[in-house]
């Protein structure tokens, strides 16, 4: 009796683990996640599939990330009319600095907020251990890259013609 | 049976006595992180301070780039080991600041307390008693820059900090 108890606990420590520590691997499929955009309206993750799609997590007070949002904005303007979208995850729980931020950077694209820091659901469901990271998904909405550097980025984008 | 009793109060008692005395270890860390990386932006330290058995939880403020650390109760962590942990994960110490219940201490310049978790120097004098705050100044503990900058104090308990944890603070 103890012992299949002693099993059952073990079994649901290890869902809890793996889950836990769940990360996104290539070839895995974009994730079903609702999250709240800059206009307060809640947006499915896999809304965008069908195009090729740059999951970008950052945060308003990474130096890092902010450097590369300044990259991102025109390289996102020159491809979007190209099956390319890029969709922000910020992991700010300052809603205010995240807004400010995104009008700072001149950022066009798709803003989603998870206000948890490196706990927010998204960022563990990723896999996210350091800011900024990004994941690239083919048309299919399947992971091929992570932190793909813009050559794979276009690479892929020209794929699709 | 009553003796028993009477026996386990007694011990639990005790050992009440015995926990609640032992105001000398760190109850709370604020860490300052540096290296060539925003240490903010990566998951590492938040994990390794938290994967520690005395660690009772880890929370960030994003304005100040401070970890603070809170310890559980009659933890035996010494500023090293703090240190140590923080080190494993490719940075570096810019500030620690501890939070610890010396008892009935006077504070005085020079004075040294002895500890489980460490033997403190003070450089500074401080009419504070019971918990206080305390900043690391030894070597590893500041910045490079901050080290030498108080090159001449660092002289003068040289001696003294090259005893094994051993640490030399300021109340603040």
């Amino acid at each position: 009796m103890f012992k299949s108890h002693n099993f059952i606990h073990a079994l649901c420590l290890l869902s809890v683990f793996s889950t836990a520590f769940g990360q996104l691997k290539i070839g895995d499929k974009l994730p079903g996640i609702q999250l709240q955009n800059n206009e307060d309206v809640a947006i499915d993750l896999q809304s965008y599939q069908g195009k090729v799609i740059l999951v970008d997590f950052w945060a308003s007070w990474c130096a890092p990330c902010r450097v590369a949002n300044k990259k991102m904005a025109p390289f996102y303007k020159q491809y979007k009319s190209e099956q390319f979208e890029v969709v922000g995850i910020s992991v700010d729980t300052d809603k205010q600095k995240w807004n400010n931020a995104i009008t700072k950077d001149k950022l066009e694209y798709g803003q989603l907020i998870d206000p948890n820091g490196f706990d927010a659901k998204s960022a563990v469901l990723f896999g996210v251990e350091q800011l900024p990271s990004s994941y690239l998904f083919d048309t299919t909405g399947t992971l091929v890259s992570i932190n793909p550097t813009e050559e794979e980025i276009i690479q892929l984008i020209k794929k699709i013609k | 049976m009553k003796n028993i009793n009477l026996k386990s109060i007694l011990i639990a008692a005790f050992v009440l006595i015995a926990s609640t005395n032992s105001y000398s270890q760190i109850s709370k860390a604020e860490i300052i992180a540096t290296g060539l990386t925003c240490s903010m932006c990566s998951n590492a330290i938040n994990k390794q301070l938290k994967s520690m058995a005395e660690v009772e939880s880890v929370s960030t403020d994003l304005n100040t780039n401070t970890f603070t650390v809170t310890l559980k109760d009659n933890n035996a962590v010494t500023p090293n080991i703090l240190k140590e942990s923080v080190e494993k994960t490719g940075f570096f110490i810019g500030s620690m600041v501890l939070t610890m219940d010396l008892g009935n201490v006077q504070v005085a310049e020079n004075q040294k307390v002895e500890r489980p978790s460490g033997t403190y120097i003070f450089v500074n004098n401080s009419t504070k008693t019971g918990p206080i705050k305390v900043q690391v100044l030894n070597d590893g503990f500041v910045t490079k820059k901050e080290f030498k900058k108080s090159a001449k104090l660092q002289a003068k308990f040289a001696q003294a900090t090259a005893n094994e944890n051993t640490y030399l603070i300021k109340s603040i």
